[in-house]
C-alpha cells in the first residue's frame, strides 16, 4: 500500500512538472514531445486496459482516428466551440466502440483481434475515400482558440494526464477486479450472476471513448490529421510500449511509451535506418526483459534477471 | 425415513422435463425429467461419459438443451442464459478450471459478491463470513492457483455460497481429497443445507460420500435416468451394479 501511494505520488508531481512545462517552457519542439509522450502513453494504457479482459485490441488506432476526426469535423465543418468539439470525441467514439463491441465481442482472442484489425482499415479507407474528410489529404485547420492559445499545451497535458490517472481508478476499483476475473476466467464471473459480454462491451466502451478524447486533443495539437494517422500500425506501437514497459502495471506502457517516443526522436537523425534501430530495441527488449521494466523487481527478487520470453 | 419423505413434500425448485442434448449424431442426455426439492440433498451419479456434466451444463445456463423444458422457483428457464439463471439463485461450480487462479482467495469471494451486494463493506463483511465457513480465513491474501488442492476445492465452494445461492450445484466437489477432507467436506454441505437453508444437487464419483449425505440419487448411464430412489434403494438397484460393475459372466 505504502509502495502504491509512494508511486501514485510521483506518477502525479510527474504530470505536475509536465503540465509546469508545457506552461512555461519556451521551447515548442520539447512541449510537443511531452505531448507525444502522454499521447502514447494513452494509447498504450488502452490497449492494455482491454488486455484486462484479455482481448488485444487492435481497433485502439481506430477510436483514436475516430476521435481525432470528430473533433476535426466538429472544429473546422460544423464550426463547434472548443470544448464541444473535444467532448465530441469521447462521445461518438463510445457510441461506435458500444455498437461495435456488441457484435464483436462475443468472438475471442485471434477472431476478436482481425475484426479489429480489419475494423481499423476500413475506417481508415473510409477517410481516404471520403472527401468531405479531405480523402488522403486529411483534413486541416483545427486551432484551439486564440484566448486559450498560449494554455493548449497545458490543458492537452492536463486531459491525457487525467485520462492515465481515471483509467488508473478504474482498474483499482471492483469493475477493474471484474475485469481481471472475466481474463482469468469468464466462467465464474457469469456462475455467480455477472453479465461477462455487458461488462466487456464496458471496458471496452472506456478504452475506446478516452482514447477517441485524446484523439480529439491530438487533431488540435497537430492542427493537420490525415489517415495514414490512423493506421493499424498505431495500435503495434502502443502494443510495443505495454510489452517494452510492462504488462503487470499501469506504470508498465506509460514507461514503455515514454522511453520508445524519446528514442524516437533520437532515431530520426538514422533517416531511413530509424525503422530498423527502433525495431532492433523492440526484439531486444522482448528477448532479454520479458515482463518489461515494471517486471525487472520481480525478476530481480527471484534472481531470475535474464530469461526467455514469456508468450 | 421419516425425516426423509418430509423432505420429499419440501416445495419442488427444479424440474426438468424431457430434457435432450445432442452433440452432432452423440446424445449426451436423453429424455431426463427430475424434480429437486426445497432442503433435499440430491445426488446425480453414473459412469464417466454418462452425462453428468452436460446436465449441468443444461440447468445451469451454459448450454441449451436441444429439447425439453427446464424450470426454476415456478419459471420457464429453458431458454435463459447462465448470467439469468444465475441471478435467480441457480450457482454451480465447476468440475475443473473452477476458480480463478490468477486472483487472491479474497477476490475470487469478492467477485461472486458483486452482483448481490451493492457496498464495499457488504462485500468485504461477505467475503470474511465465507471464508471463515470453509476454512479459508487465514489464506485471503494467497493467490488462488497456489492453494493446495483441499483448499481450491473449498474455495470454489467459497465462490459459490459467496454468491447466495438457493439451490447449490456441485460438480464433482471431492475430486482429489483425502480422507479427512472428505469429511469435512461433507460437514460443510450438511451445515449448508442444515443452517444456510440452501438445497444441493450434487455429482460425485465417491459412492460412500453420496450414500452418506443425500436424501435422493438419480443414476445417469449413456444419458439415460438409470434408476431413482434412496441411497439404500439405488445401492441394491440391480442395473445400477451392472452399470458400475459391468454384468456377471
Amino acid at each position: 500500500m505504502l509502495k502504491d501511494n509512494l508511486g501514485l505520488t510521483l506518477c502525479i508531481l510527474i504530470a505536475l512538472a509536465s503540465i509546469g512545462f508545457a506552461l512555461f517552457s519556451g521551447d515548442p519542439y520539447y512541449v510537443q514531445v511531452v505531448i507525444w509522450v502522454f499521447t502514447n502513453a494513452v494509447l498504450a494504457v488502452t490497449l492494455r486496459f482491454v488486455l484486462l479482459i484479455g482481448e488485444l485490441n487492435i481497433a485502439t488506432a481506430a477510436f483514436f482516428g475516430i476521435g481525432a476526426y470528430t473533433t476535426a469535423v466538429a472544429s473546422t465543418i460544423m464550426d463547434w466551440t472548443f470544448f464541444a468539439s473535444l467532448l465530441a470525441a469521447p462521445v461518438i467514439a463510445g457510441i461506435i466502440s458500444a455498437l461495435f463491441g456488441w457484435i464483436t465481442l462475443r468472438t475471442k482472442g485471434p477472431y476478436f483481434l482481425l475484426i479489429s484489425f480489419a475494423f481499423t482499415e476500413i475506417v481508415r479507407l473510409f477517410y481516404t475515400k471520403t472527401e468531405a474528410l479531405g480523402g488522403n489529404s486529411g483534413m486541416i485547420g483545427m486551432f484551439p482558440p486564440m484566448a486559450l492559445n498560449d494554455y493548449f499545451p497545458a490543458i492537452a497535458v492536463t486531459i491525457l494526464a487525467a485520462i492515465l490517472f481515471g483509467l488508473y481508478a478504474a482498474e483499482r476499483s471492483n469493475l477493474g477486479r471484474v475485469f481481471k476475473a472475466i481474463q482469468n476466467n469468464e466462467d465464474i464471473p457469469r456462475s455467480v450472476g455477472l453479465n461477462v459480454i455487458g461488462l466487456k462491451i464496458l471496458c471496452f466502451v472506456i478504452a475506446s471513448a478516452t482514447v477517441g478524447l485524446a484523439g480529439g486533443v491530438h487533431a488540435y495539437t497537430n492542427s493537420v490529421i490525415a489517415p495514414a494517422d490512423f493506421t493499424y500500425f498505431v495500435a503495434v506501437l502502443a502494443l510495443a510500449y505495454v510489452k517494452i514497459g510492462g504488462e503487470g502495471h499501469i506504470a508498465g506502457p506509460i514507461i514503455g511509451a515514454t522511453i520508445l517516443t524519446l528514442a524516437g526522436q533520437f532515431l530520426h537523425s538514422f533517416g531511413p535506418y530509424e525503422n530498423i534501430f527502433y525495431g532492433a530495441i523492440i526484439i531486444g527488449a522482448l528477448l532479454l526483459v520479458p515482463g518489461g521494466i515494471v517486471g525487472l523487481g520481480a525478476r530481480f527478487k527471484t534472481g531470475k534477471f535474464m530469461g526467455r520470453a514469456e508468450r | 425415513m421419516e425425516a426423509l419423505s418430509n423432505k420429499n413434500k419440501g416445495k419442488v425448485l427444479l424440474r426438468a422435463e424431457g430434457l435432450e442434448r445432442k452433440f452432432g449424431g452423440l446424445t449426451a442426455v436423453a429424455d431426463f425429467s427430475f424434480e429437486l426439492r426445497e432442503g433435499e440433498i440430491l445426488g446425480l451419479i453414473g459412469p464417466n461419459g454418462a452425462g453428468k456434466s452436460t446436465t449441468f451444463n443444461l440447468i445451469s445456463g451454459f448450454m441449451p438443451p436441444t429439447s425439453g423444458s427446464l424450470s426454476f422457483l415456478d419459471q420457464n428457464i429453458t431458454s435463459k442464459n447462465a448470467t439469468h439463471i444465475s441471478r435467480m439463485g441457480l450457482i454451480r461450480t465447476f468440475q475443473h478450471e473452477s476458480l480463478l487462479s490468477e486472483m487472491s482467495v479474497a477476490d475470487n469471494i469478492i467477485i461472486a459478491t458483486t452482483h448481490r451486494l451493492k457496498s464495499q463493506a457488504a462485500r468485504l463483511e461477505k467475503m470474511q463470513e465465507t471464508a471463515k465457513l470453509t476454512g479459508l480465513e487465514d489464506h485471503l491474501e494467497v493467490m488462488a492457483g497456489s492453494l493446495p488442492h483441499g483448499l481450491q476445492r473449498m474455495l470454489s465452494i467459497a465462490i459459490a455460497l459467496a454468491a447466495e445461492p438457493k439451490v447449490l450445484c456441485l460438480d464433482e466437489p471431492l475430486t482429489g481429497l483425502q480422507g479427512a477432507e472428505v469429511g469435512a467436506a461433507l460437514d460443510l454441505f450438511e451445515m449448508i443445507r442444515s443452517e444456510l437453508g440452501i438445497t444441493i444437487l450434487l455429482v460425485e464419483h465417491n459412492m460412500r460420500a453420496v450414500m452418506r449425505i443425500c436424501d435422493r440419487i438419480l443414476v445417469l448411464n449413456h444419458g439415460r435416468l438409470l434408476a431413482a430412489g434412496t441411497p439404500e434403494e439405488v445401492s441394491q438397484n440391480q442395473l445400477v451394479i451392472e452399470a458400475y460393475l459391468g454384468h456377471k459372466k
